[in-house]
């Protein structure tokens, strides 16, 4: 029973984790993203996977896409099909200097989580309308990808070294949420085997539907409220 | 070979089209009751519903700060405005600190432009300890939502009187914050002359809506302390 406990302080440690922990690379990392010239990988690794492992919006979307995953084989395809996604929007849009709103782009990622829970839910099945959920997952991997690019755009990113350091970023994004999915994995597993799932497997995604709402109408207010924040 | 080709098809869960309805409206409301009533005030300084103010979280919003430079200013020693000078006199009414936030501590600001000068005496009436007032002379810009705010502070410190003038750094307002750590009510006595403007009751800089040139018994009808 014990075991229930530490699975919902997770799941309650994902949902309120204080804005801090977001999105916008800050502080002494965007410092030194600036002042970086010529190809550095490492530190640009570690910031990529950093990004990834703390960025709980990114995070509840692949909690969202793995519920229902139980064979690792749908695991794999599922993620690859995300980096392939995210990949190639954060080193296209760095390089090609394109990039919207972080606000808006963080909108849909958030909306993001609401779509995949609301499928978990069994919800567009009841409509419906069944969008395949590898073109699903694939497209918003681009989205996720278009708001790394538009994060790292703001930083200013010295052109000297810069595809080097995208895809050394690129890379610890991998490794980050590689590091990240494992751990829910391992949640999730262990949850599956209890009885407990089936109760609440109904009420988790509800929790997710209700994040990404959250997630999205915060950015969304950002957008009209904070300026070019 | 078969599972090769099976095609992959996820679970979902069976929720019937009540439970998925209540899921989804139930979401969209809790959701957007949160941004509107929390993140919004919190975050963005905006309160669409009230909640904010009614429930406090809205003073945990604060814009950043650009600190000046309060002890070397440029600019003319002689200056000529074209707006009238004026008089003020203010009474502060102050609970002893049993009265709480609301009673014993407050703050006074007028209107200022750039470069306009006031002078200024006040002093604690009714204080019996050297130390029992603490004042926290300073000034700020009042900055749209996500607009920085440019901050200047003049002195923070413990005593009973005050007497000087201050050129404004920038348009903003300008003025006091007052402690009262004393055990016994006092009145703050604020003596202005100068150009400035006084800050309307309730708005920032007079949150507190205190009312000019009259008693002090008088000067914060908002508020009655409750205390014999």
């Amino acid at each position: 029973m014990r075991r229930h406990h530490i699975l919902f302080a997770l799941l309650a440690f994902a949902l309120i984790a204080p804005p801090v922990f977001a999105h916008a690379i800050g502080g002494s990392d965007a410092q030194f993203v600036r002042n970086t010239v010529g190809a550095d990988p490492f530190p640009f690794l570690y910031l990529g996977a950093k990004h990834m492992v703390t960025g709980y919006d990114h995070l509840l979307f692949l909690l969202g896409v793995i519920f229902f995953l139980y064979r690792l084989k749908d695991v794999l395809l599922y993620v690859t099909l995300f980096s392939l996604g995210h990949s190639t929007t954060l080193i296209l849009g760095v390089l090609f200097d394109f990039g919207v709103s972080a606000h808006l782009v963080d909108m849909v990622i958030g909306l993001s989580v609401s779509y995949k829970a609301f499928e978990n839910l069994g919800g567009f099945r009841k409509l419906g309308f069944e969008l395949d959920n590898r073109i699903a997952v694939g497209g918003f991997g681009l989205v996720h990808g278009l708001g790394l690019a538009t994060k790292l755009q703001d930083l200013g990113l010295n052109p000297d070294g810069l595809l080097p350091n995208l895809i050394a970023f690129n890379i610890g994004v991998e490794i980050g949420q590689l590091i990240a999915l494992s751990l829910i994995l391992v949640v999730m597993t262990l949850w599956r085997t209890t009885r407990s799932f089936g109760r609440f497997a109904i009420a988790a995604n509800a929790l997710l539907f209700l994040a990404g709402i959250v997630l999205a109408g915060e950015q969304l207010a950002g957008y009209f409220l904070a300026g070019d924040a | 070979m078969s599972e090769h080709e099976q095609p992959i098809a996820p679970v979902q869960l069976k929720v019937s089209g009540k439970t998925l309805a209540l899921i989804t409206g139930g979401g969209l409301v809790a959701g957007a009751l949160i941004v509107l009533g929390a993140i919004m005030p919190a975050e963005f300084n905006t309160d669409p519903l009230g909640i904010g103010k009614l429930s406090g979280i809205a003073r945990l919003w604060a814009p950043d700060e650009i600190e000046v430079d309060t002890n070397t200013a440029g600019g003319p020693l002689a200056r000529e405005y074209n707006t009238a000078p004026r008089t003020d006199v203010i009474e502060i009414p102050l609970t002893d600190f049993l009265g709480g936030a609301k009673g014993s501590e407050l703050e006074y600001k007028v209107a200022m432009k750039q470069g306009a000068t006031l002078i200024y005496e006040w002093e604690a009436v009714g204080a019996k300890n050297s130390n029992d007032i603490g004042f926290d002379f300073h000034g700020h810009t009042t900055p749209e939502p996500g607009q920085e705010m440019t901050v200047a502070s003049y002195k923070a410190s413990r005593g009973l009187s005050q007497k000087g003038a201050l050129t404004a750094p920038f348009d903003g307002i300008q003025g006091w914050q007052f402690s009262n750590f004393g055990d016994g009510a006092v009145v703050i006595r604020v003596k202005l002359t100068g150009f400035y403007d006084l800050v309307p009751s309730g708005q920032e800089g007079n949150l507190a809506g205190i009312v000019a040139n009259v008693p002090a018994a008088q000067a914060r009808p908002d508020f009655q302390p409750n205390q014999p």
